[in-house]
């Protein structure tokens, strides 16, 4: 057998003194599809950054066809012949898709004129880069008229009109209807017939079920395993990503699902605003978890953000506890008791270079501050209470810097900041996007307690499974419109999948 | 807690050092640097540039900055001169005042409300401040003292704002140490300074918080503007006079001496103890240079060197920059040899 064409050997890989990847193994033989699984913070991000030589290794081995190799830059990788494909694609919109396919390598013109470019060239170079995967699609289109697929797909051409060995997609189909992964999913065959190897980076399992040869799977930074796909069962992967039987957790829910429920808090009626969502009417009850699910750009994210007050509605409203409410700003939203966790903490959560105190009584100066000067023994006072609660751990005390926390404390802190403000809504968006498997079960039954208190819970995520997991009914929208309900017994993958892409419950 | 208190007390002491490097170097070069009289000149010469740092200092950490306070300080001290006879000298000293703060809201409403880029809008505001003044003016210094003989008691109180002693201390530096002290307060202690901190370091999610990020943001630009119309009424009674040109390009001492104070751009961080070291080792650095009689010209080099050397080293420390790979970057790394091979196979 020949050797592979990469293989990845031992890999160690620590930032300030955390191990991130801890004796990691991979191998890819040309023409074949590996699926690389884990949980987020499981360290598949980590070991494709090495690849692609944005960092380096600590120790272990990285091998082409056999040889040693050893990447300080992205740009040895690309000369090696490795591609990357981001989830979030990197283009010109208003240049051709052939400009962009031959973007910094124009032809140019022969003799007096060779400062020219040479568009009779450059479309047919397109025109034959295209044709290595029989797609149909016109070299002088502009990309912001292309569809997401499509796009894609060019990314990829790119990559292939530049020689790939290799090329690593990370999480290609996150944007993508079935039909579009299905046409994607035919062009990755052509590619591996073509002697490339294909990593795969995907959370649906079911994808890889119908695109990988071979699956390997990370855990906390570890090799759990690699196995041939037709070894494996659904079931089975789920346990090596998770490290326990995901099911375990759906069971206690569920007999816990005889749970008191209060009055309707967070009653939303006939909201509408244009190109985001239609007509969405939802209504969420004290001690209730409701689940948000669609897919991305379903219109569910600026829902919650319209319903907080940071977009406007154009139409419809909604009431907090049977009244009225007014809501311009995320001031009025808090006002009438309602709080939110949004996308992206590290952006829209925190304030990086505050004191987790300062972070957790942001929103709650009423109180501590009441005349404008800090309660200083009651703001501690607090602030204790919620890190003992929620279990927030850091290294240096309540007055570390929220930077230096772990994505999950880091989301505990957003929590917590609702928390001290009093809410009776919480609306939460993907809540546990980016946070390692340990803390996010801790949110979750942080999540289960404060609804167990009375809190009106709307929680909006692109995440299956966790939608399964926590929520006690589940609204699928697709579209911007509301497409399904389910109660938490009732509700499967399939079904969920199914509506929310639009299918009929 | 560690890292970060350390960290900014690590950058508090390499202050001192440099104040006390600069002290030392100018007591042996000039006999009259370390001289009672020398001190307290300076220190009252400083009070203007002092008392506009320590709003700037407020205003720069909720990620803001302005530029216009130089000419305000001039348009106000005008406004000063040109009402002084008709409405009296203290309701034009008043007026002064609410100008500036009028200024300074204007500039805050275009920031916050419509949106205009900080230093696009401040520039522009230092144009128009200063044109007005000259308008008001025509240009000419305004002599300020009671030419008519009508408002004795009402200019030997004016006077005293700029030339009288409280607990000991000329008035201006009175005034320029307690608003350092209630600044430093208000910083460290109540919701006004804690809201500085958080917009300037993340106004998205301080916004997402319930905040209102644009009232605090306009009440910041507000004070500095009311800042220079304090500084004003300061400077214009103790030198009998409204100039169109007074202040020149004070906010770049001023912003000079808040960066090198360890104040950042980019908002979120610093503080007035910072400013207060900033202000006395850039102001002794050109009063040093002064006495050594070196031009002004050298000494506007030297302060914008200051200004670079500090902005680009805040840049550094912001970037957080991965030196040992920057420091790397073209040479060959073992195995590199390898890939090249590797590559070159295929």
């Amino acid at each position: 057998m020949s050797a592979p064409l990469l293989e990845m050997r031992h890999i160690d890989k620590s930032f300030y003194g955390v191990k991130v990847l801890d004796d990691v193994s991979i191998d890819l033989f040309a023409g074949e599809t590996v699926a690389l699984l884990g949980e987020n913070g499981a360290g598949k991000s980590t070991l494709i950054k090495i690849l692609n030589g944005d960092y380096t290794r600590d120790s272990g081995d990285v091998m082409l066809d056999g040889q040693p190799v050893h990447f300080a830059e992205p740009r040895d990788a690309e000369a090696a012949g490795i591609r990357m494909i981001y989830q979030e694609l990197h283009y010109a919109p208003e240049l051709s898709v052939a400009e962009n396919l031959l973007l910094g390598r124009l032809p140019h013109r022969q003799g007096a004129f060779g400062w020219m470019v040479d568009w009779n060239a450059t479309r047919e170079k397109a025109r034959e880069a295209l044709k290595l995967l029989n797609v149909d699609i016109d070299p002088m289109t502009k990309m912001r008229d292309l569809s997401v697929v499509e796009r894609e797909i060019i990314e990829i051409v790119k990559a292939l009109s530049r020689k790939a060995r290799i090329i690593v997609m990370d999480e290609p189909t996150a944007a993508l209807t079935p039909p579009e992964v299905q046409r994607l999913f035919g062009i990755i065959r052509d590619l591996c017939k073509q002697g490339i190897g294909i990593i795969y980076i995907s959370h649906r399992l079911d994808e890889v079920f119908q695109i990988a040869h071979r699956v390997t799977v990370l855990r906390d930074g570890k090799h759990v395993g690699t196995h041939p796909i037709a070894e494996v069962t659904h079931k089975a992967l789920v346990k090596m990503m998770v490290g326990r039987d995901i099911e375990e957790r759906a069971e206690v829910r569920k007999n816990a699902a005889a749970i008191q429920l209060g009055e309707v808090v967070l009653d939303v009626e006939k909201l509408s605003k244009q190109g985001a969502f239609e007509d969405i009417s939802l209504q969420v009850r004290a001690g209730e978890i409701v689940g948000l699910f669609g897919l991305l750009g379903a219109g569910h994210n600026i829902l919650t953000q319209t319903i907080f007050g940071v977009e406007k509605a154009d139409s419809g409203q909604v009431r907090i506890g049977g009244q009225v409410v007014q809501i311009a700003s995320p001031q009025d939203a808090k006002r009438a008791g309602i709080g939110f966790v949004p996308l992206d903490r590290k952006v829209n959560g925190l304030v990086m270079g505050m004191s987790v105190r300062k972070n957790i009584t942001l929103s709650n100066w009423r109180t501590l501050a009441p005349l404008g000067i800090f309660s200083q023994g009651k703001e501690m006072q607090n602030t204790h209470h919620w890190v003992d609660q929620l279990g927030i751990r850091m290294a240096g005390g309540v007055e570390t810097h929220t930077r230096y926390l772990s994505g999950g404390n880091q989301q505990k802190v957003v929590l917590a900041r609702w928390l001290e403000a009093n809410v009776r809504v919480l609306l939460l968006n993907e809540p546990t996007w980016g946070v390692d498997v340990g803390a996010r079960s801790d949110i979750y039954d942080q999540l289960e307690a404060l609804a167990a208190k009375g809190l009106a819970i709307l929680m909006v995520s692109s995440d299956i499974e966790e939608v399964l997991t926590v929520s006690h009914r589940i609204l699928t929208i697709y579209k911007g419109r509301l497409t399904g309900e389910f109660m938490q017994g009732d509700a499967t993958q399939e079904k969920l999948l199914h509506t929310a892409a639009g299918g009929v419950s | 807690m560690k890292s970060a208190t350390s960290r900014s007390l690590a950058e508090i002491a390499s202050l001192v050092v440099m104040l006390a490097v600069i002290v030392i170097f100018f007591a042996q070069a000039s006999p009259v640097f370390l001289t009672q009289r020398n001190l307290d000149n300076t220190l009252l010469d400083i009070t203007t540039i002092g008392i506009l740092a320590v709003f700037t200092t407020m205003l720069m950490i909720g990620g803001g900055l302005d530029l216009s306070i130089g000419s305000t300080v001039a348009l106000c001290g005008v406004v000063i001169g040109a009402l002084q006879s008709t409405w009296g000298i203290l309701p034009a000293a008043g007026f002064a005042i609410v100008v500036g703060a009028l200024v300074g809201l204007l500039n805050g409403f275009l920031v916050t409300y419509v949106g205009i880029n900080p230093l696009i809008t401040t520039l522009g505001m230092l144009s128009i401040a200063r044109g007005l003044a000259f308008v008001f003016s025509d240009g000419l210094t305004i002599p300020v003292f009671d030419l008519e003989g009508t408002q004795i008691d009402a200019y030997n109180t004016f006077t005293q704002f700029g030339e009288g002693q409280i607990l000991g201390f000329a008035t201006p530096v009175f005034v320029m140490f307690t608003l350092f002290i209630v600044g430093m307060l208000v910083l460290q202690f109540t919701s006004y300074g804690r809201a500085m901190y958080a917009i300037g370091g993340n106004d998205k999610a301080s916004q997402l918080a319930g905040l209102s990020v644009r009232r605090y943001r306009m009440t910041a630009y507000m004070l500095s503007g009311l800042s220079a119309g304090i500084a004003s009424v300061l400077l214009t009674s103790r030198l009998y006079a409204a100039d169109p040109r007074a202040a020149p390009a004070m906010e770049l001492t001023v912003i000079t001496a808040v960066v090198l104070g360890g104040i950042s751009l980019a908002g979120g961080k610093g503080t007035l103890i910072g400013t207060a070291l900033g202000v006395l080792i850039l102001t002794t650095l050109l009063n040093g240079m002064k006495l050594l009689s070196t031009s002004t010209d050298a000494q506007n080099i030297a302060q914008g060197i200051v200004l670079l050397v500090a902005v680009g080293l805040d840049q550094l420390r912001t970037r957080n920059i991965n030196w040992s790979r920057w420091l790397r970057g073209s040479r060959v790394v073992p195995g590199g040899a390898g890939a090249k091979t590797a590559a070159g196979g295929d």
